[in-house]
């Protein structure tokens, strides 16, 4: 400070949005989206993330609130996977800016994302007791991931993925 | 169900003045024709596709929800 100090250097870098900004465009468009499909919620922006993507930027969260929401999720989260990548191409374009915003209803993702953590742990103990691999139902990439970094850790079982598109799928198998 | 796949369109693609959506419905359901400039058509169909199937399933929520059936066709 005072005389003699070195000049201070001050990097300024350009911000483009503030994540506030983005998530109400993304809140926006999306229940404009909700309208327009004949849906009655309401999307309640989420502090707490499911840990489905790591990225560098922090994720925007969504989670749509109604009564039977169930259509919006459809056949093994296919529905709200369609609407979620929807919003992103509509906020991306409109924002230019790429930020990864994840979409829930109800809590279903958070919920799954337990169950789904639950269930590989499960499996991979009966895999380690019985010698045998287990091949689980077909799965979205997300579930898959949940499931690839719930055993990661394992000791005793390694994960990896088979089958294409709709059909892939997790196997456990014995180390 | 043409409003719906009209704001998607003119939502992702680059010269929304072109997006024209038509309309029919008959016994079997309803048919959505979507038509953009060339350049758009990429951003309308994605890789192998996939935003095309991501309209479809969007209106195929609209259509049950009104117990019909819809299809999308790009042209």
């Amino acid at each position: 400070m005072g005389l003699g100090a070195e000049e201070a250097k001050i990097r300024v870098e350009p911000v483009a949005k503030q994540d506030s900004d983005i998530t109400e465009v993304a809140k926006g468009v999306l229940e404009t989206l909700l309208t327009m499909m004949g849906v009655v919620a309401s999307v309640v922006p989420q502090a707490n993330p499911v840990a489905e993507e790591e990225e560098a930027a922090t994720p925007i969260n969504l989670d749509i609130k109604g009564d039977d929401l169930g259509i919006l999720i459809g056949r093994r989260g296919q529905t709200l996977s369609c609407l979620q990548y929807i919003v992103r191409l509509i906020v991306g374009h409109q924002t230019e800016a790429w930020v990864p915003i994840i979409i829930d209803v109800e809590g279903y993702k958070q919920r799954r994302y337990e169950t789904l953590r639950a269930l590989a742990w499960r499996l991979a103990e009966q895999v380690k007791a019985r010698g045998v691999p287990f091949t689980l139902e077909p799965m979205l990439a997300y579930e898959r991931r949940i499931i690839h970094l719930a055993l990661a850790d394992h000791p005793d079982v390694t994960t990896e993925s088979i089958g294409e598109g709709e059909a892939r799928k997790v196997v456990i198998q014995p180390k | 169900m043409k409003e719906l796949i009209e704001y998607i369109a003119k939502s992702i693609v680059n010269s929304p003045d072109d997006v024209v959506v038509t309309e029919e419905t008959d016994e079997q359901g309803t048919v959505l024709k979507l038509q953009v400039a060339d350049d758009d058509k990429g951003r309308v169909i994605g890789k192998q596709g996939r935003i095309a199937e991501a309209m479809r399933t969007l209106i195929r929520v609209k259509a049950a929800k009104t117990g019909t059936r819809a299809s999308l066709e790009i042209v």
